[in-house]
């Protein structure tokens, strides 16, 4: 097997049709009336949200625009609006400035200066605000993870996470750039460096310690079952690179499956309660 | 026994868990069918349940005949039609050990069923979790000629065409509930299969989604050079007629006498070296 950048190619247009006919299904056996989404200005939350408007249309889907004063950055306040005017969303924009900042004053030993603390919060607070406009509006939580951050772990248990489907969570980062770009979504949104701004000047590349283009080759040949010394020789990289991001795969599994329940009866949650997911249940009735 | 005849690749998509809904859609169906002069009607794997049905298949599972299968009786009594279709099988003799069946019915009633040999338990597949593989092939003498059943998996695995071959069969259905990403495996493997076997290959896959499990249709009829004689749409429910003539089966035998030019004395050393794998 080939690793190089043409292996993540793919039919994007089939990709698209599979893609809108999944979300298309959910919303419809779910009996809901559209789905929300965040929009960050990122590549992952516009690419989710166009392909949720080419899906159910654009008024079905309820864009929310998340932002807070640490972490405001005009450009992709201006790459979030533009895309929600490009597929015609329902966009609205919320401040949650406040709201965390009441988060961190309730707690008298909340400390500000840990970032990775606060950063969670800030995701977790995001997704809050997803399930209320979900359970007030009847809407499905769409998620926007990809396959690179999900396979490193890179995104916080509960927080940017939650969702009721994932529609782009099979593609590696650099394949979302490219449904991006097939999609109609523009080249500076696309290209742009991925940022999950839980706190000033944060960037992805930076924290995974190395660049989509070989995180993604590596990803993908563990995904094949090919060997790290067999991935490392193919791409030409130091063995511990390639070690280094099979643990870290791997070590994270705790935050892909949920439910880790003590086995102590005949069948269990989690375990070997193997049911159906349909019929889906009403968001409204998921927190009762 | 008619040498020509019609069948039907009925593509469907299921209501998951619900037989009676998917009895109503086949019966429908099968009235379309008929109207447009097929007299064999053939629907996907599982499709009176639905294919990602999980825990809830000990409640759907019914023993063969039963419950379901006489309402396809009077279906396929009051069309004049023959009817395939795939179910979880409850075996008779036991409250909770099940098949995954093919289900052959006609117009005097059922005539025979074939439970899947190779049961995949790999990717999103958990079928040994649920299912006791068969151990026969099958293949049963109709009006419309020999007609043998396989189920999805077993395609991988040319021994199981071939045991139905060797019972005689003229055409074999192979229904299956295999997601998009298998495509280009099946539309490999159902050509060679017929060429191999000189026969006539209809596969008649699953449409819709299950659990966010995309299921790829394109059903088709081979014919025994290879040739696709009939072909429904990708990913959408479909309603294909098709012409078998069996007498094109003769030509072939001749012209590429695989069947002719078996060597016995192979299968022995396969089932050596297979032992030993």
């Amino acid at each position: 097997m080939e690793l190089n950048p043409s292996t993540l190619d793919m039919d994007w247009s089939e990709v698209e049709t599979k893609i809108l006919r999944f979300i298309k299904d959910y919303v419809r056996k779910s009996k809901m009336d559209g789905v929300v989404v965040g929009l960050s200005g990122g590549v992952d939350s516009c690419t989710s949200a166009a392909l949720s408007a080419l899906a159910i249309g654009g008024k079905q889907v309820q864009a929310l625009m998340l932002f807070e004063k640490e972490t405001r950055n005009p450009e992709d306040i201006r790459h979030a609006k533009l895309v929600a005017k490009q597929y015609g969303l329902n966009a609205q924009m919320c401040d949650i400035t406040d709201t965390l900042g009441a988060f961190y004053r309730s707690i008298p030993s909340f400390d500000l200066a840990d970032k990775l603390c606060k950063g969670n919060v800030k995701a977790r607070t995001r997704m809050i605000y997803f399930y209320y406009y979900a359970n007030k509006m009847n809407l499905i939580v769409c998620g926007s993870s990809d396959k690179s951050e999900t396979m490193m772990g890179y995104f916080t248990k509960w927080g940017d996470v939650a969702a009721d489907i994932w529609p782009i969570m099979d593609l590696y980062k650099t394949q979302v750039r490219r449904l991006a770009e097939h999609i109609g979504i523009s080249k500076k949104i696309a290209r742009k460096p991925s940022s999950p701004a839980l706190w000033p000047g944060q960037a992805a590349e930076n924290e995974l310690g190395i660049k989509y283009e070989q995180l993604d080759l590596i990803l993908y040949g563990l995904e094949h079952f090919l060997k790290v010394e067999e991935i490392a020789e193919r791409l030409r990289l130091k063995r511990e690179l390639v070690e280094k991001v099979k643990r870290r795969w791997l070590s994270s599994e705790h935050k892909r499956r949920m439910l880790l329940t003590a086995k102590l009866e005949y069948r269990t949650v989690g375990w070997d309660f193997r049911l159906p997911r349909d019929p889906y249940q009403l968001a409204r009735e998921d927190d009762l | 026994m008619k040498q020509r005849f019609r069948l039907a690749l009925a593509q469907i998509s299921c209501e998951k868990a619900d037989k009676t809904a998917n009895l109503r859609k086949m019966e429908k169906t099968v009235i379309e069918a008929k109207k447009q002069g097929a007299d064999l009607v053939i629907f996907p794997e599982l499709s009176l349940t639905g294919y990602v049905v999980r825990d809830e298949i000990y409640e759907l599972a019914e023993t063969i005949p039963g419950p379901s299968i006489s309402i396809v009786e009077n279906i396929a009594r009051k069309t004049k039609t023959y009817i395939v279709l795939g179910m979880p099988e409850l075996s008779r003799k036991t409250q909770a050990t099940l098949h995954n069946t093919a289900a052959l019915v006609g117009p005097r009633g059922f005539i025979g069923k074939y439970q899947k040999m190779y049961l995949p338990t790999h990717s999103v597949f958990e079928e040994k979790r649920y299912f006791r593989p068969g151990y026969d092939a099958a293949a049963f003498d109709t009006p419309l000629g020999r007609i043998g059943l396989i189920i999805c998996y077993d395609i991988f695995f040319p021994e199981v065409c071939r045991l139905t071959r060797l019972a005689g069969a003229q055409l074999i259905v192979c229904i299956s509930a295999s997601p998009a990403i298998r495509r280009a495996f099946f539309e490999t493997l159902t050509s060679a299969r017929a060429i191999e076997n000189t026969t006539f290959l209809a596969y008649v896959n699953l449409v819709g989604i299950e659990d966010g499990l995309q299921f790829w249709g394109g059903s088709r009829l081979i014919g025994p050079q290879g040739k696709i004689l009939g072909k429904a749409k990708y990913d959408e429910e479909d309603l294909v007629t098709c012409d078998i003539d069996y007498t094109d089966l003769r030509s072939v035998e001749a012209f590429v006498p695989t069947l002719r030019d078996l060597r016995p004395e192979l299968f022995d050393k396969l089932k050596e070296s297979a032992e030993k794998l």
